[in-house]
């Protein structure tokens, strides 16, 4: 299996020379870093390219790197520690899962989306069918824009919803609920009454924790 | 003669056979199907949020909630995800015994979905013969954890405890006299492995009995043959795993390709369909019962001769015993830590995926180093099967979408997160 | 040959006929259904009901106010007061369990270093109002005298497993 991935690694870097930012093995797991322009062309060639061959498109996976590594919070929202130093520089991110069943591989991709206030990526529904709702959902949770989408709308939250419920900026209890008003006979929002409680703080401890 | 137009009818989320909330806007022509579209997230929890306020411990018992029918193989992947990251290594006694819980689960699971896609269909006697079976596993399930269904049994390192050598037991009442209660406690004398072993001897003979009344049934195969195929390249693409892709013939199983626990050492076969449609997947999930109890009865030899530890002596990561913290200051401390802090799990994302009785089920786990996940991500294998309900209803009748439902093995729980 | 034996297996609807001769063997088998509430299902040692508070044998409540329920609660449904006794040991002045939050983990009693909250086999219990099920300390207390002797067997026979 090590050997498996260490020469997938080889046939990416000779495949993708100019088009892979970083590829690293760790935990016997393939991670590549993509450039946000070459989504379409990498997963074109990892699709049909007879060494890779990854039929299948497990995962896509938003994510929010905007507090990595802090420990504050307050009022259920992790803030941003000063002092800290975040090792990302864009902010949202998407991670692609992809399976090969013909070689029996895993490939980890991740793609950096360049603007943090308006996230875009490159669309993959024309590769991967299965990309359709797991895109919905990356964009219904964190905002990000998948450019070529045929149906990009919300999928998991309320109809009407506002705000991107997965950022790290938005609250855990949420900033509206609902209710049902006897006087007008219907449901109605209002800002959130839930008091945030937290119990365990979130704590970082750098010390031979680690394995490595 | 008049024109006649398409017209669009919601299907749900009330509906009984929608399985839960489905609220399913179809556009109908007739009574055929030319678009159908799910609109989901009405059972939409934000496990994935909660579990970044959460310690990693306390997100176990949330892992049962997910998909509510096979509620520890998905406690498997999130304990599997940070035993991968953290580095814990797992007594091997513990892995046994959650191979074969992972399989009854798989048993439990089938069973419901066998059941439930009866009634949808019409075979209404299924329901109380699964359920009769299920009654046995879930007592299982009570034994070792004490509750019936939302388990927290799987633990990071290992399990909860060790299975009790004793079997509850009916007590006497006035409506059964004491013989009848002699009768009904017989296979629970010994202790669970026995009861299980019990169970294992009969199953099979109740296979048979579900094959009887479906398998050749003429009504039940004009509900299922020919409905709903898939092709092996187009379940590929659309993110089919688990009974929905080896019903269109491919031979994909996490167990066998990438064996996680001790699924290597365990004897057993995968089967797989032909045609690709409800009756083949319904073919295979029957075989993958059968199967299951193959393993089942594998790990209960083993456990039987292998008595032992079955949770891991790093107490960075698992309590100590309850002995050990009333006698030692150093142990009763790890104790606190563990139940006020937390672990810290080492920085690095990780995803580890376990054959799910669904499909595959995946946490991908990105830490920070805190006690905390920074971010969890769960690929619930529901998810794009039901993304491709449109294109499998497309052309079929509206009574056959209940079946194409069915046959997705669809919960709630793990779609909508 | 092979079809005239399909035309007279589905003509003779055998099939069918076998399917109901499963059904009419049940008819006269064993019933496993039991008579709810004369009857009950059994229930493991191990069962996670209602929670309950313990006092030891001399009537002193056990809890020493560690908060650790409290932090390893994964739904926030305790919340616990403490303060220093006029006898100067330390006892919690404010400990309530909102039921309606309450996931039934266990987790709670596994991490009590002195099994004071427990959860015992109560599973018949009920609020008319949502209020009803925020069990406060003497709501606790009282659960737990009024089920010790089950309460002590239970932990006695799962000792062994902790």
């Amino acid at each position: 299996m090590a050997d498996d991935l260490n020469m997938l690694g080889e046939q990416l870097k000779e495949a993708f020379t100019d088009k892979v930012l970083s590829l690293e093995n760790r935990l016997d797991e393939l991670t590549m870093v993509i450039d946000a322009a070459d989504i379409m062309a990498v997963f074109m060639r990892l699709r049909d390219d007879p060494n890779f061959r990854f039929e299948q498109l497990i995962d896509v996976c938003g994510v929010d790197y905007s507090t990595y590594g802090c420990e504050t919070s307050e009022g259920g929202i992790y803030l941003v520690d000063e002092e800290r130093i975040n090792p990302f520089k864009q902010r949202f991110a998407a991670v692609y899962h992809l399976l090969s069943v013909e070689h029996n591989m895993r490939l980890r991709v991740k793609v950096f989306a360049l603007d943090d206030a308006m996230p875009m990526l490159d669309s993959v529904i024309e590769v991967w069918p299965s990309a359709n709702w797991f895109e919905r959902e990356a964009f219904d949770m964190f905002g990000i824009v998948f450019v070529g989408h045929p149906d990009l709308r919300r999928i998991l939250t309320d109809y009407g919803f506002v705000g991107n419920p997965f950022r790290k900026d938005f609250p855990l209890s949420g900033h509206v609920e609902m209710h049902y008003d006897p006087e007008q006979k219907r449901v109605l929002y209002r800002p959130v009454s839930v008091e945030p409680r937290e119990v365990t703080p979130r704590t970082i401890r750098e010390e031979n924790y680690s394995r490595h | 003669m008049a024109e006649i137009k398409n017209y669009t009818m919601n299907f749900g989320p009330q509906h009984p056979a929608a399985h839960g909330v489905l609220r399913l806007v179809l556009e109908l022509d007739g009574e055929v199907v030319e678009r159908a579209d799910p609109h989901i997230g009405l059972l939409h929890r934000g496990t994935e949020k909660l579990a970044e306020h959460k310690t990693f411990l306390q997100s176990v018992p949330y892992m049962d909630r997910l998909d509510y029918v096979s509620m520890m193989c998905n406690e498997h992947a999130y304990v599997m995800a940070i035993e991968k990251l953290a580095g814990i290594d797992v007594p091997l006694r513990a892995q046994y015994i959650r191979v074969m819980f992972d399989e009854i689960t798989r048993i439990l699971n089938h069973l419901l979905w066998l059941g439930a896609s009866g009634i949808d269909l019409g075979a209404m006697t299924m329901f109380f013969y699964t359920f009769r079976e299920r009654e046995d596993l879930m007592d299982v399930y009570e034994a070792v954890s004490g509750a019936r269904m939302h388990a927290a049994y799987y633990r990071p390192g290992g399990v909860y405890r060790d299975l009790p050598d004793t079997m509850p037991q009916y007590e006497a009442s006035k409506i059964h006299n004491a013989s009848a209660i002699k009768r009904m406690n017989e296979n629970r004398q010994g202790s669970v492995l026995d009861f299980i072993e019990d169970f294992c001897n009969r199953f099979p003979a109740n296979v048979d009995e579900y094959e009887t009344l479906l398998t050749d049934n003429r009504i039940w195969k004009q509900r299922t043959v020919g409905i709903g195929v898939v092709s092996p390249e187009r379940a590929l693409a659309l993110g089919f795993t688990g009974p929905m892709l080896r019903g269109s013939g491919v031979a994909w199983d996490l167990r066998k390709k990438q064996p996680y626990e001790v699924y290597d050492r365990m004897d057993f076969d995968i089967p797989v369909g032909v045609e690709g449609d409800c009756y083949d997947r319904y073919l295979v999930r029957v075989e993958e019962m059968r199967q299951s109890n193959r393993i089942i009865k594998q790990c209960v030899d083993w456990l039987r001769k292998n008595p032992g530890s079955v949770i891991t002596e790093n107490h960075k990561f698992a309590p100590p015993k309850r002995e050990a913290i009333k006698q030692n200051m150093e142990e009763l401390i790890h104790h606190f830590k563990l139940f006020t802090e937390g672990m810290h799990v080492p920085t690095g994302e990780v995803y580890s995926a376990v054959e799910h009785p669904k499909g595959e089920f995946g946490i991908y786990l990105v830490s920070d180093g805190a006690n905390k996940p920074y971010r969890m991500k769960i690929r619930a294998p529901g998810y794009p099967h039901l993304a491709s309900l449109n294109e499998m209803s497309r052309g079929h009748m509206l009574a056959d979408v209940v079946a194409i439902i069915g046959t997705q093995d669809i919960v709630f729980g793990e779609i909508d997160r | 040959m092979e079809k005239i034996a399909h035309f007279f297996k589905s003509f003779l609807l055998i099939e069918l006929l076998k399917g109901m001769a499963v059904t009419g063997k049940h008819l006269f088998s064993h019933k496993i259904t039991v008579h709810y509430p004369e009857e009950k299902t059994p229930q493991s040692f191990r069962f996670r009901g209602l929670h309950a508070q313990r006092r030891y044998a001399n009537g002193e409540e056990r809890c020493i106010g560690c908060k650790l329920c409290e932090a390893v609660c994964p739904a926030l449904a305790i919340k616990i007061e403490v303060a220093e006794r006029s006898d100067g040991s330390r006892r919690t002045t404010q400990y309530d369990i909102d039921l309606t939050k309450c996931i039934f983990c266990g987790f709670c009693e596994e991490s009590c270093p002195v099994d004071a909250i427990v959860e015992t086999r109560v599973l018949e219990y009920h609020g008319e109002k949502r209020g009803d099920l925020y069990y406060t300390k003497p709501m606790l207390l009282a659960v737990g005298e009024k089920h010790e002797a089950q309460i002590a067997k239970d932990r006695a026979s799962d000792a062994k497993y902790r």
